[in-house]
């Protein structure tokens, strides 16, 4: 079903290509080279900070290139070394908040941050194993050697091939799809490790500066805060309010007022049963 | 319908419509992403609502300068309220590498982390261990000693109000087994226990002990920010009052939690089967035996920074052996716990405010107090905590609490003022 969804999105998209070919869908917010970028129809050339994003742009990273992209949806796309991404498709309606993103990734890494498209389910990752429908969400997918990876940070990942379909439900779980053909494998629990070195390779490394250098220090209140009140923090824990100080008090009481019994004459009086 | 829609999303996606719906800010961070002032402050107003926007921002900026302890801090944050812990957890663990990183994001981190460690582990324990001393101007809740009965019995002397001191201790156990399925399915228990030694009046010496335990089933909701699960449960209660066996309950409940935003709810029904025995203090003890059904509601979440809100309404009804026993009762509690960092201390403090109301609906008079008067009591309290850092996982915690008792029968009539004070460890 998501992938003759996929098809029909395609299909829709080269019948409106002319409108949209030449559209900004998003810029590219952190550049570290080489980075390049080649629009449909247009030469290969580096890839700056702030150059429009438009529909059909494939993005290619080398082995010391990364890159991120703001979308209209207010998405991102964080792209490692060694990276082919193309960005297929990129419908947004502002004012109703419907659309659909659909992007290829053919090698590397990427790291999907979702916005208003995703959390209407309507953001979909093509790799060379699977199609991957994007609900919330945050994800990584990573194309290796021993295949597809995707890492669920965040939401819910349909992924999908000819061997079957996978619902990743849960933060902190990764899929790895071996083919197009194989069925996606069991969820599993990422670790540490992993989670730190894909960190590592989707940012800059020791001397890049994204693009734009001069940034050496941030002024940023408690949890993002400028000043401002919010639920931002996270609270910290505080002792449960059943501490059996309240429960106690109450059997005493009930005791005090009823069970103890009064006396008539020196006699315990009874309930009368 | 799909097809309809793309020519008119095309030209809805010119650069001045989308200005006007997306905000200045955001457009900005598209038209000039090296804007920092305007990157900030974008990341700052999104942190509030929009989390992913906020990281997708936090990052951008990680990649113009991958050392910024306070970015990789706030990333940590963000996924952490996304309740995606392994992406906290290495962001936290960065930012305390990082040359710049300042003993308060160290003291944060460090905090977070503990939790962020936690929640990664297939067997999760925590509680707490208290001990101390409280002081309670009427421990045993009982009336004042002009008190008379209707019933023209006269009323035990030893239950009327008198103060005293006692020694307490307190512990809780949470254990949480993750399945490690998709659907976050657990095995859950939890074991409370209350101790108080009373220095002169033992007839209120009380030990109390009560164990919950059963799996909890997560429910597929197709949407990433509300979840469901239900929890089905036994419950295992004893005490002893005096010093003597005196309260033994069992019984079973059911819970649905579910989040809508920020807001908690966790509504929830239990059965109990209580006996009471009775004593030489207690002698009519036995006649509370019988059925308590509870149906309730807690809830919880935010109100703004560092503060939050926990509530729980309920009502119980009791049917016990002896019929003028039984009652009826309607509660809401209601807790405000504030973090703050107090001025000269980096550490986290808590204060926690509380009030309650119950009222108290008996079924029938009770002939040996009042023949021709069905009791109905109000009950209210309020509280002020303190919980002091004392040391790693060490607090001070500290209780005010005032509950006074207004009722249509003098005996039950009552308030009492309970000041107590200990270290508690955390884990």
């Amino acid at each position: 079903m998501k992938r003759r969804r996929i098809i029909f999105v395609l299909a829709a998209v080269l019948i409106a290509a002319p409108a949209l070919a030449q559209q900004q869908v998003g810029t590219a917010t952190a550049v570290n080279p080489l980075s390049e970028s080649t629009p449909p129809g247009g030469a290969t050339a580096p890839l700056t900070v702030g150059a429009r994003i438009i529909h059909k742009e494939r993005i290619h990273t080398t082995s010391s290139g990364t890159a991120q992209l703001a979308f209209l949806d207010k998405s991102t796309l964080s792209i490692a070394p060694n990276t082919n991404i193309v960005i297929n498709e990129f419908v947004y309606d502002p004012n109703s908040g419907k659309g659909h993103m659909l992007a290829s990734l053919t090698q590397g890494a990427l790291r999907f941050v979702g916005g208003a498209l995703s959390h209407a389910g309507e953001a979909s990752i093509v790799t060379p194993a699977a199609a991957v429908g994007i609900r919330g969400g945050t994800f990584m997918i990573v194309i290796d050697r021993t295949g597809v990876h995707v890492f669920d940070l965040f939401g819910i990942g349909t992924v999908h091939n000819a061997g079957g379909t996978m619902i990743l439900s849960r933060a902190g779980y990764e899929v790895t799809i071996l083919s197009w053909t194989t069925p996606p494998g069991q969820p599993v629990r990422v670790t540490v490790a992993e989670i730190d070195r894909l960190l590592a390779l989707l940012t800059s490394k020791p001397g890049q500066n994204g693009g734009v250098p001069g940034l050496h220090t941030v002024t940023i209140g408690e949890c993002g805060l400028l000043g401002t009140q919010s639920t931002n923090c996270p609270n910290t824990t505080w002792l449960p309010t059943d501490t059996g100080f309240n429960d106690a008090g109450q059997i005493i009481t009930q005791g005090t007022q009823f069970g103890t019994g009064t006396t008539v004459q020196g006699t315990t009086a009874r309930p009368g049963r | 319908m799909l097809l309809a829609l793309l020519p008119d999303s095309a030209a809805a996606q010119t650069p001045s419509d989308f200005a006007g719906t997306v905000g200045p800010l955001y457009q900005g961070i598209l038209a000039r992403p090296s804007d920092l002032t305007n990157t900030l402050q974008y990341a700052a107003n999104a942190s509030a609502d929009d989390i992913e926007s906020a990281i997708g921002t936090y990052e951008q900026l990680l990649f113009y300068n991958p050392k910024l302890s306070r970015v990789r801090f706030e990333l940590g944050v963000l996924y952490f309220r996304l309740g995606s812990y392994d992406m906290a957890g290495s962001y936290l663990r960065s930012a305390l590498q990082m040359p710049d990183v300042t003993p308060d994001i160290e003291a944060r981190a460090a905090d977070l982390l503990a939790i962020v460690d936690k929640k990664r582990q297939v067997d999760q324990f925590t509680g707490y261990v208290q001990s101390g001393l409280a002081y309670q101007s009427n421990p045993g809740s009982g009336p004042g000693a002009q008190t008379v009965l209707a019933s023209g019995h006269a009323f035990d002397n030893r239950f009327f109000s008198q103060s005293d001191w006692n020694w307490f201790g307190a512990f809780a156990v949470n254990y949480v087994h993750d399945f490690e399925t998709q659907n976050a399915d657990t095995f859950e228990a939890s074991a409370v226990g209350y101790d108080a030694q009373e220095f002169r009046l033992h007839q209120f010496d009380i030990g109390l002990v009560e164990f919950r335990a059963g799996p909890r089933f997560g429910i597929p909701t197709g949407d990433p920010k509300t979840s469901l699960s239900i929890k089905p449960y036994v419950i295992a209660t004893g005490a002893l009052l005096a010093d003597t066996p005196y309260y033994g309950g069992v019984g079973g409940g059911l819970t649905v939690h579910t989040n809508v935003g920020n807001l908690a709810l966790d509504p929830y029904v239990e059965i109990v089967q209580q006996s009471f025995r009775s004593s030489s203090f207690y002698p009519l003890a036995s006649g509370f035996s019988g059925t308590l059904s509870t149906y309730g509601l807690q809830a919880s979440g935010p109100i703004a920074s560092s503060w939050g809100f926990q509530t729980r309404l309920g009502f119980g009804h009791a049917s016990d052996n002896y019929n003028p026993y039984s009652y009826d009762v309607y509660a809401a509690d209601l807790w405000l716990p504030w973090n703050f960092s107090f001025p000269g201390d980096g550490r986290m403090w808590t204060l926690i405010p509380s009030f309650g109301v119950s009222r108290w609906l008996y079924a029938a008079p009770d002939p040996t107090i009042d023949p021709n008067t069905t009791p109905r009591t109000t009950e209210w309290r309020a509280g002020l905590g303190l919980e002091i850092p004392l040391w790693r996982q060490v607090v001070l915690a500290t209780l005010v609490q005032y509950r006074a008792d207004r009722s249509n029968v003098a005996a039950f009539t009552m308030h009492n003022l309970a000041v107590s004070a200990g270290p508690t460890f955390k884990f």
